[in-house]
C-alpha cells in the first residue's frame, strides 16, 4: 500500500503512486529546464502533460483508479525525452561531419553521367560541357543537349541543318567548340553538366551558409539586384576556387585512382596506350573520309562516281553512310574507354595534329604525296565551282 | 557505432520534412502523426514531436485549431500554410537534388 498523490495534468486530475508521482515530477522538470528560453515553453509543456494524461487515462480502469508506477515507466519511455527545437537543428549539420569523405574520394574517374532526374533542373552550377560518352563525334551536341536538357539526337540535327544552310560553317563551329569546351571527366564535371551540384559535401556547406536559406525566402534577400549581383560574384568565385582545388586534387591522386578503378584487363595496358597515337590518326582520316564521302553523295548523287545501288532514294544512302561510318567507329571507341577515359583519354584535336604531322612528313619525304598537296588547291577550285553550280541550279 | 545509430542524425534532420509532408497530405492531430510515422524508420516520440511542430508553428509553416476529437478533449487540428507550403516545395526540390547527387556520386553500378 503506498501513498497516493493527486496532481492535475493540464486541467484533469490522475492519482499517482507516491513514487510514480516522483519520477513525473522528475521528467517533467527536466523538460521545463530543457525548454528553457523556448517563447512556447508553456504551450510544450501543456501538450507534453495533455499526452501524459490521456496514456495515464488508457492505463486505469473501472477498478483501478491509481497510476502506478509501473504504468508511468512505460508512459515516459513511450514519450522520450524533451527535445528542444535547436537540437534537431544541429542534428541536421551533423551529416556535414560524418558523411564527407573529401570531394575527392567518392568520385570514380569513369563514373556514370545518368543524371536522368537532374535532367532538367535548374541547380545553381550548371556549365556547358563536352560529353564524350554515348557521343558520336567528340560529344559536342551530347553535352549541349545535357546543358539545355533536351534530347541529344534534336541538337545533331539542329546541328547538320544548321551546318548545311550556313554552307559549312556550322561544321566550324562545331570544330571551335571541339576545341575550346572542356570535356566533362570526372564524375563532379559530369554533374555540373547536367546542372546538379556536385557532391553531397559542397551541397551542405552551402546549405549551412545560408544558401538555401535565401531560396526559402522567396529571394527576399535579392530584390536588391545590387545584393543579388554581388552575391552572384561571390558565389562564382566560391565555385571557381573549388573547382580548382578539386581539379589539383584529383590529378595529384590520378595515379593512385586509375590503380583502383582501371577497368577489366590491365595487362592490355601497355599495347594499348601505344597504339593510342595512330588510332587517333586512323580516327581523324576516317572522319574525313565520311565527310568526303556525305558531301559527294549529296552534291553529286553518287559516292565519287559509285552510283548507289539498287536504286535507293538519296537519304538511305546519307543514312547508310553514317551507320557504317558509327560501326567502323566504334573499335575506336572501344579504345578509348578501355584506356580509361576519365584519366585522360585522347583528345580529339590530338588527332588531327597527329594528321597535320603526317601530312607534313609525307610531304616532305615522299615525293608523289607533294604533287597531290599541290594539286589540292585546284582541287578544292573544281569542288568549290561544282558546288556553286548545283547551288545556283537548285 | 551500430548501424541504425549512424543514420540517428540524418532521420533526426528530415524529420522535419517529413512533417511538412504528414501535414499536407491532411489536417492531423499530434497522435495522427506518430501513428502514421510508427513502424516506419522515422518512428517518433512525443517529447521529440511536440517540440519540433511548436518551433515550426513559430516559423509559420504551420498553424492549429482547436477540434473536437472523439471521447475526449479539444485537440490541436494541424495545417499547413501557404508559407508552409511553399518550404514544402523547396525542400522536395533540395531532397532530389541531393538525391541525384547521391546517386550519381561512386561507381558506375549506381546505388
Amino acid at each position: 500500500m503506498n501513498k497516493v498523490i493527486t496532481i492535475n495534468l493540464n486541467g484533469n486530475a490522475f492519482q499517482l503512486e507516491e513514487n510514480a508521482y516522483e519520477m513525473l515530477r522528475t521528467y517533467l522538470e527536466n523538460a521545463g529546464r530543457k525548454l528553457a528560453g523556448n517563447p512556447d515553453q508553456a504551450e510544450i509543456i501543456a501538450d507534453i502533460e495533455q499526452a501524459i494524461g490521456d496514456k495515464c487515462r488508457a492505463s486505469l480502469g473501472e477498478y483501478r483508479t491509481v497510476v502506478s508506477l509501473q504504468a508511468i515507466e512505460t508512459i515516459l519511455g513511450e514519450m522520450g525525452p524533451v527535445d528542444d527545437g535547436s537540437a534537431a537543428a544541429a542534428g541536421e549539420a551533423q551529416p556535414a561531419g560524418g558523411n564527407a569523405g573529401g570531394p575527392g574520394a567518392a568520385a570514380k574517374p569513369e563514373s556514370t553521367a545518368s543524371a536522368s532526374t537532374a535532367g532538367d533542373s535548374s541547380g545553381p552550377v550548371k556549365r556547358l560541357y563536352r560529353l564524350p560518352e554515348g557521343a558520336m563525334f567528340a560529344g559536342v551536341c551530347n553535352g549541349l543537349a545535357a546543358y539545355f536538357g533536351v534530347d541529344v539526337t534534336f541538337i545533331r540535327l539542329l546541328f547538320v541543318l544548321l551546318s548545311f544552310v550556313t554552307l559549312g560553317l556550322g561544321l566550324g563551329a562545331y570544330l571551335v567548340m571541339m576545341i575550346i569546351v572542356p570535356s566533362a571527366r570526372t564524375s563532379a564535371e559530369k554533374s555540373a553538366a547536367f546542372g546538379s551540384p556536385s557532391t553531397a559535401q559542397e551541397f551542405i556547406r552551402r546549405a549551412a551558409e545560408g544558401y538555401y536559406e535565401g531560396m526559402k525566402e522567396g529571394m527576399k534577400n535579392f530584390r536588391d539586384k545590387d545584393a543579388h549581383r554581388e552575391w552572384k560574384r561571390r558565389f562564382k568565385e566560391d565555385m571557381r576556387s573549388w573547382r580548382r582545388n578539386f581539379r589539383e586534387e584529383m590529378r595529384a591522386n590520378a595515379f593512385r585512382w586509375h590503380q583502383r578503378w582501371a577497368p577489366p584487363g590491365p595487362g592490355l595496358h601497355p599495347a594499348f596506350l601505344l597504339a593510342w597515337p595512330l588510332l587517333a590518326l586512323i580516327r581523324v582520316l576516317l572522319t574525313l573520309a565520311f565527310v568526303a564521302v556525305l558531301l559527294s553523295l549529296v552534291f553529286t548523287g553518287a559516292v565519287f562516281g559509285l552510283l548507289l545501288p539498287w536504286g535507293m532514294p538519296m537519304w538511305v544512302g546519307i543514312v547508310v553512310l553514317v551507320i557504317v561510318f558509327n560501326a567502323l567507329l566504334w573499335p575506336f571507341r572501344w579504345h578509348r574507354y578501355a584506356c580509361g577515359y576519365g584519366c585522360g583519354g585522347p583528345h580529339p584535336l590530338f588527332g588531327l595534329v597527329m594528321l597535320a604531322l603526317c601530312l607534313w612528313l609525307a610531304d616532305r619525304y615522299v615525293p608523289h604525296v607533294h604533287e597531290v598537296l599541290m594539286d589540292l588547291p585546284p582541287f578544292l577550285h573544281h569542288a568549290a565551282d561544282s558546288f556553286r553550280t548545283w547551288w545556283n541550279r537548285h | 557505432m551500430s548501424f541504425d545509430e549512424k543514420f540517428t542524425a540524418i532521420r533526426k534532420g528530415l524529420l522535419e520534412f517529413l512533417l511538412l509532408k504528414i501535414i499536407a497530405a491532411e489536417k492531423v492531430y499530434a497522435a495522427d502523426i506518430l501513428k502514421q510515422l510508427e513502424g516506419t524508420e522515422f518512428a517518433t516520440q512525443e517529447g521529440t514531436l511536440y517540440p519540433l511542430l511548436s518551433k515550426m508553428r513559430r516559423e509559420g509553416l504551420l498553424d492549429y485549431e482547436w477540434k473536437e476529437s472523439e471521447a475526449g478533449p479539444p485537440r490541436k487540428y494541424y495545417q499547413l500554410t501557404a508559407k508552409g507550403r511553399e518550404h514544402l516545395r523547396v525542400t522536395t526540390e533540395y531532397w532530389q537534388t541531393i538525391s541525384a547527387t547521391v546517386k550519381n556520386l561512386g561507381p558506375r553500378s549506381g546505388a
